[in-house]
């Protein structure tokens, strides 16, 4: 039994799916190809993609499904299910469009290119790229910096010494956060002004961070923080500014990062990925391939034998690639 | 002194205690089949597996060594998911790390990358990660990840030395520094690498460390070493042999040599270093390296192909019967065209190592390839066949694998071909021939036969094929001429 557990674990990572909403459509990658469902889970079109899918990124009208292995991207135009697959530099993990161009970032060449031309090299191992106010911010994990891009030039305009080695890097557009696994830390820091903001101890072994929800005039961003170790999702309100914090009254603010709240979903098997949009929250035990939704302090597992990118948030419930179908979980 | 009872220590295994030279191999498999069998943790079996699987195909028995990486791989998930249970996720990375190393030795390379990348998610400041991640990616040919991935755990590895230089600091930064030279396109980049390695391991630093080596008498070389003995006699060993190779391909000959001559100071039975020296040698020092080549793996495709192209019509059928002496006979007899000698030859060696690729395709060379030459159904006359072609005639012949319409084609085709004939008797304005060969296929008419004018030795014969014969002791055709010309 044992032994066919291991068959299948590794099996199913051979070819992999990933799903990624486009407004209120759905963009699944499987088996060489990418699709379009509607919101009634009807295939719109199906169009070539890449071999070996590890990520999709989704802008306005288009989408592209990156290969990092075979250091290809497909980007197909979503109106009609029509594109184009570029060469990329070596390694491409992560993308991100900007201004109506697509950015790619090329992990094992140092490099960020723009589709159609162009490019800046890195600080080594570049491993996250996130857009915020019309620039392109990039976390690489061996210097532990952070590098400001304008996309326009294509030019390191800003960068900024954090800790090296984090697992993950998100940004509300005014505040970076990036999580340290190996000593179980959430560092953040301003965006606006690309300094540190401080660090906080965060769990056991924090893996995968989201912001859940963006800060507004009444509250913190607060934030996600998947941790394997401890089978837990943290719930942590993110940085407030200064400015932001004095608006609000609140004194937490300026210790640059905002505090633990108790809040904490419990689950019975290490979660290592954690995604929210609007009142959901999911997280991903990539070992035993289990889904949970988050639901106050515990998780309930609403899908088994998911792939690790098989499954998105829609407006109307989660989307789940499935054996070959995709389902909608309310 | 004590180098000397290395030295002496290391041609030891190489002699089993019947007095047959025994696979330079051997004695790692055995130590290896004994630590699978007496250690329980993790990567006692891990190893274990893995460098049997590496050994085994070091040695073309590819089916036991796919078998070894598949235990390898399923002890990698079991301790992955056991890590995950205990909430060690660090531990956790590094069985994922090994499971990307064992998928990529089964050639799962989707496998392989997925395993890597959530190995590193982790552990991206862990040089023995990122080292996980170059080797796999260096298994599936993908050099600039491999490259990139070394780069990372070499500059890691040396802040991890900065901050602490212990020994096993000092180590864990030349295996990745060896990692990253085995990785990198450039050949220069590759060759300072290793350079600054052998300095390293031959510094004082390292002084302690060899007089352990020296008191255990160790002398092991794996691809998965465990301990900081095994660690650096195989980093010794293989930095050599790299270096050795980069020397040689740009031609650096006396560089070369004294390198592959240093690998042999510390492990007499290396084949590498063998079968290089038997390339790089003088003549009359290649067939001692070639015995010895042999000796230490007979089955190494590079080395066979070597010697077959060392072999001429002066080289003699070995006396011995070691593996090796009988894998060159096998290669000698096949090239003079001694097809069932040949397969005897291997059928014996077959019977010592079943599952061995490369006797199997060297049998499948001396088989009776499937169908019949094309001119046996054309209806031409006058065709010039290959040598490969009477090579097959010769085989259907002896085994009665010709059709009787076949037969009666063969009997009625005039094959013309240029020939070189043993001797030639010239009288009265004739010519006698008996015997010759026809591109290493040897042929002879069913008596002297004398032709009208005076020929050379090489000439075209024209002829129809009468049967298959003996010459020499090899196998031959037995021709029945038609005409000469010079």
């Amino acid at each position: 039994m044992k032994r066919l557990l291991i068959i299948v674990l590794f099996a199913a990572s051979a070819r992999a799916q990933v799903v990624a909403m486009a407004g209120r459509d759905t963009v699944v990658a499987h088996d060489g190809r990418v699709e379009l469902f509607d919101a009634n889970l009807s295939r719109v079109w199906s169009a070539e993609g890449v071999a070996d899918v590890s990520r999709v990124v989704v802008g306005q009208g288009r989408v592209a499904v990156i290969d990092s292995f075979a250091n290809t991207v497909a980007i197909i135009d979503l109106a009609n299910g029509n594109g184009e697959r570029i060469a990329t530099g070596e390694t491409p993990v992560d993308a991100a469009f900007a201004g109506g161009d697509l950015f790619i970032l090329d992990r094992d060449a140092n490099r960020l290119q723009r589709a159609g031309g162009g490019s800046v090299t890195l600080a080594p191992d570049p491993a996250y790229l996130r857009a915020a106010g019309g620039r392109l911010l990039v976390y690489s994990r061996l210097e532990g910096v952070v590098q400001e891009i304008d996309p326009r030039q294509m030019r390191i305009t800003r960068k900024l010494a954090m800790a090296p080695f984090a697992s993950d890097f998100e940004t509300d557009g005014h505040t970076g956060y990036l999580v340290y696994p190996g000593e179980a830390k959430l560092r953040t820091f301003s965006v606006p002004s690309m300094t540190a903001t401080g660090d906080v101890g965060a769990g056991v072994v924090p893996v995968d961070l989201a912001v859940a929800s963006r800060a507004n005039v009444l509250s913190a961003s607060r934030l996600a923080l998947a941790d394997p170790s401890a089978k837990r999702v943290w719930i942590v309100e993110g940085s407030e500014s200064v400015s932001r914090a004095v608006t609000r009254g609140f004194l937490r603010g300026l210790l640059g990062l905002g505090l633990f709240s108790p809040q904490s979903s419990q689950f019975p098997t290490g979660v290592d990925r954690v995604m929210t949009r609007g009142s959901i929250t999911l997280a991903y035990d990539s070992t035993s391939r289990t889904l949970y939704r988050v639901r106050g302090s515990k998780g309930t597992a609403i899908a088994t034998d998911v792939a690790p990118g098989g499954f998105a948030i829609a407006s109307t419930g989660v989307t789940v690639w499935q054996k070959g179908v995709l389902r909608l979980i309310r | 002194m004590k180098r000397l009872a290395l030295s002496l220590l290391v041609c030891l295994p190489a002699f089993a205690a019947d007095g047959q030279p025994r696979m330079a191999s051997d004695f790692e498999i055995a130590r290896m089949k004994q630590q699978i069998a007496t250690s329980r943790d993790f990567l006692s079996q891990l190893s274990g597996h893995l460098n049997l699987g590496d050994l085994y195909l070091s040695r073309s028995e590819s089916e036991t060594a796919r078998s070894q990486y598949a235990m390898a791989l399923e002890i990698a998930g079991r301790e992955a998911r056991r890590a995950r249970k205990a909430s060690d996720i660090m531990r956790y990375a590094t069985a994922v790390g090994y499971s990307a190393l064992a998928d990529a030795r089964l050639g799962k390379d989707g496998a392989a990358f997925d395993a890597a990348e959530e190995a590193i998610r982790y552990t991206s400041g862990s040089a023995k990660s990122w080292n996980l991640y170059s080797s796999a990616m260096t298994l599936l040919g993908r050099t600039a990840k491999a490259a990139s991935a070394a780069r990372n755990a070499v500059t890691i590895a040396r802040g991890e030395l900065a901050r602490s230089p212990t020994v096993a600091n000092r180590l864990d930064l030349a295996t990745n520094e060896y990692t990253l030279a085995s990785a990198v396109d450039d050949d220069r980049q590759a060759e300072l690498l290793l350079r600054e390695i052998k300095v390293s391991l031959r510094s004082d630093d390292f002084a302690a460390l060899r007089r352990d080596i020296a008191r255990r008498e160790s002398f092991e070389i794996y691809s998965s070493a465990r301990g900081d003995a095994a660690a650096y006699l195989s980093l010794l060993n293989r930095a050599g042999l790299r270096l050795a190779g980069l020397l040689e391909k740009r031609g650096d000959v006396d560089g070369a040599r004294h390198e592959y001559e240093s690998v042999l100071a510390s492990r007499t039975d290396d084949p590498t270093a063998l079968s290089a020296l038997a390339r790089l040698s003088t003549a009359d020092e290649q067939q001692r390296y070639f015995a010895q080549a042999f000796d230490a793996n007979p089955f190494s495709m590079t080395l066979i192909r070597q010697y077959q192209r060392h072999i001429d019509e002066n080289t003699a059928i070995p006396g011995e019967d070691t593996a090796g002496a009988r894998m060159r006979a096998a290669l000698i007899e096949m090239q003079r065209g001694e097809n069932r000698l040949a397969r005897t030859t291997l059928d014996s060696l077959v019977a010592q190592f079943p599952g061995n690729d490369t006797l199997r395709a060297l049998r499948r060379q001396t088989e009776v390839t499937a169908g019949v030459p094309a001119f046996l159904t054309s209806n031409r006359s006058g065709v010039a066949p290959s040598s490969a072609e009477l090579r097959q005639i010769i085989g259907l012949l002896q085994s009665d694998g010709l059709t009787p319409e076949q037969r009666a084609s063969l009997d009625q085709t005039t094959l013309t071909s240029a020939v070189t004939f043993d001797s030639a008797t010239k009288n009265d304005g004739q010519t006698i021939f008996e015997s010759g060969s026809i591109g290493g296929v040897r042929f002879r008419f069913g008596e002297p036969t004398a032709f009208t004018g005076t020929f050379p030795m090489q000439a075209r014969l024209t002829y129809r094929i009468l049967g298959a014969t003996e010459s020499g002791g090899a196998d031959a055709l037995l021709l029945e001429p038609v005409r000469i010309a010079p």
